[in-house]
């Protein structure tokens, strides 16, 4: 069996699988809440069960957001010349024939991901609280549900790609939100800096 | 956004200037809809209660304004949900059939649907919507139930001057201007209202707001954001397949 390296810590896949299944599940009711959708109610047992489950998921999937800083945050406010140059190569996506500079345990597509998930992620919890426990300011609630809904857009659209490109578009990447594991081979291929930096190149 | 029904639409018309203020119309109200005294205070105005609330689905509005003829002249109207036919309460709301549309054109709620957000009392233009004990929304509902058994909305059945009317609204308008009042407010506004007001003065006097509009968060948050969340996800999710089908998934190179 070839060598395998831990890339991600069971806690990091635990709660990442908290966070991802709360959003999911929170887009799903967002959108039934946002058009009135009958079928989606029922779902989940009515609109007034599912009010309920939207407001608790939130803070589940803003406390797992949170602790998710402990694993990415450091990681994605670090840029340096080589991820620069992968922006110029769309990360090789739009062509396998591009060479793509040398990467480190994540992307400067992942980094940026992760800040615009936690910055909406923080926008749509306050707002949602905001609408949930504020009584009698009209200025405020309205405020807050502007900010959900456009926090909202930022999720319909980041988490699919995000979605896309951790399965179907890179194969053996959904294996790390699985058991962390990648083979050796791989991780040199992919990450080799980061490799370098563990001292396994 | 016309409703299906603007042709046998009905409305409630009220005549301010024949209004007595006696509150006739804000106890048959609670008497129909067995709605709960309200603990209120003297504001040192004869407004009481003091605003609509959810044991209050109408009240009459009393505001001294003296002019130069009348220095004593004491302004009666009488207030409730305007039914609008673009209603932002109705608009806002993200239970179906909490806030619905009557087959009169106005807008009933249905408490077992409302899911308690109290979205609608911020969306509205007219501060109408309140909230009971339970959470739940409450508000004029056009005694819909009254109309179904061929009577009149309660307030209107008990007023004593005429001030408040109930009928055809393109009639009631009509009528009122043959009788010589050249503004009739919610004619217009928010696609038609379906509480009128005929005045000869100016709407202002009676405390009645200018133009009245949805909250234009709420305008671009339906116009744009919404379109946007069926769009943004159906491109994106066509997009990933595109890309999966013509560049297709990352290789890793061959050393």
């Amino acid at each position: 069996m070839a060598e395998m390296v831990r890339k991600s810590s069971s806690d990091e896949i635990i709660n990442h699988w908290i966070m991802a299944l709360s959003c999911i599940l929170l887009i799903i009711s967002g959108y039934g809440f946002l058009f009135q959708i009958e079928g989606i109610g029922s779902l989940f047992g009515g609109f007034n069960a599912m009010k309920t489950v939207h407001n608790w998921l939130g803070v589940v999937f803003v406390l797992s957001l949170l602790y998710s800083m402990g694993h990415y945050f450091k990681d994605a406010l670090e840029y340096d010349d080589d991820d620069r140059q992968w922006f110029k190569v769309a990360g090789g996506y739009l062509s396998h024939k591009v060479k793509v500079p040398p990467m480190g345990k994540y992307n400067p597509g992942q980094k940026l991901y992760y800040l615009a998930i936690l910055a909406a992620g923080i926008a749509i919890a306050l707002s949602g609280f905001a609408i949930w426990l504020i009584q009698d300011n009209a200025g405020l609630i309205l405020l807050a549900h502007l900010v959900h809904n456009l926090a909202f857009c930022i999720f319909i659209i980041a988490v699919p790609v995000h979605i896309y490109l951790g399965t179907l578009a890179n194969p053996g990447t959904f294996q790390i939100m699985v058991n962390g594991m990648v083979p050796l081979e791989l991780a040199r291929k992919r990450y080799p800096k980061w490799m370098k930096a563990a001292g396994k190149m | 956004m016309a409703n299906d029904n603007t042709k046998n639409r009905k409305a409630i018309l009220v005549t301010p200037e024949v209004c007595i203020g006696c509150r006739a119309c804000q106890v048959a109200c609670k008497s129909w809809n067995q709605l709960p005294g309200i603990k209120t205070k003297n504001n040192g105005t004869y407004q009481n209660p003091p605003d609509l609330a959810s044991a209050a689905f109408n009240i009459i509005r009393y505001s001294e304004v003296p002019s130069d003829k009348n220095p004593v002249r004491w302004l009666f109207v009488s207030r409730r949900c305007m039914h609008c036919d673009d209603a932002g309460c109705m608009k806002i709301c993200p239970a179906p059939g909490a806030l619905y549309r009557t087959k009169e054109g106005a807008v009933a709620f249905d408490r077992d649907k409302c899911i308690g957000c109290k979205l609608c009392v911020n969306a509205c233009p007219f501060d109408v919507p309140r909230y009971d004990v339970e959470g739940k929304v409450t508000k004029c509902h056009l005694c819909f139930d009254r109309i179904d058994a061929g009577m009149q909305p309660a307030c209107v059945k008990t007023c004593p001057t005429g001030a408040l009317r109930f009928g055809d609204r393109a009639e009631l308008i009509s009528t009122a201007k043959k009788d010589g009042f050249n503004t009739i407010y919610g004619e217009q506004d928010l696609g038609g209202l379906g509480s009128i007001y005929a005045f000869k003065d100016a709407p202002k006097l009676y405390g009645m707001k200018d133009d009245p509009a949805i909250p234009s968060s709420v305008i671009f948050w339906h116009t744009v954001l919404k379109p946007f969340a069926v769009a943004g996800l159906g491109g994106v999710v066509a997009a990933a397949a595109i890309h999966y089908l013509t560049v297709g998934p990352h290789k890793d190179e061959e050393e």
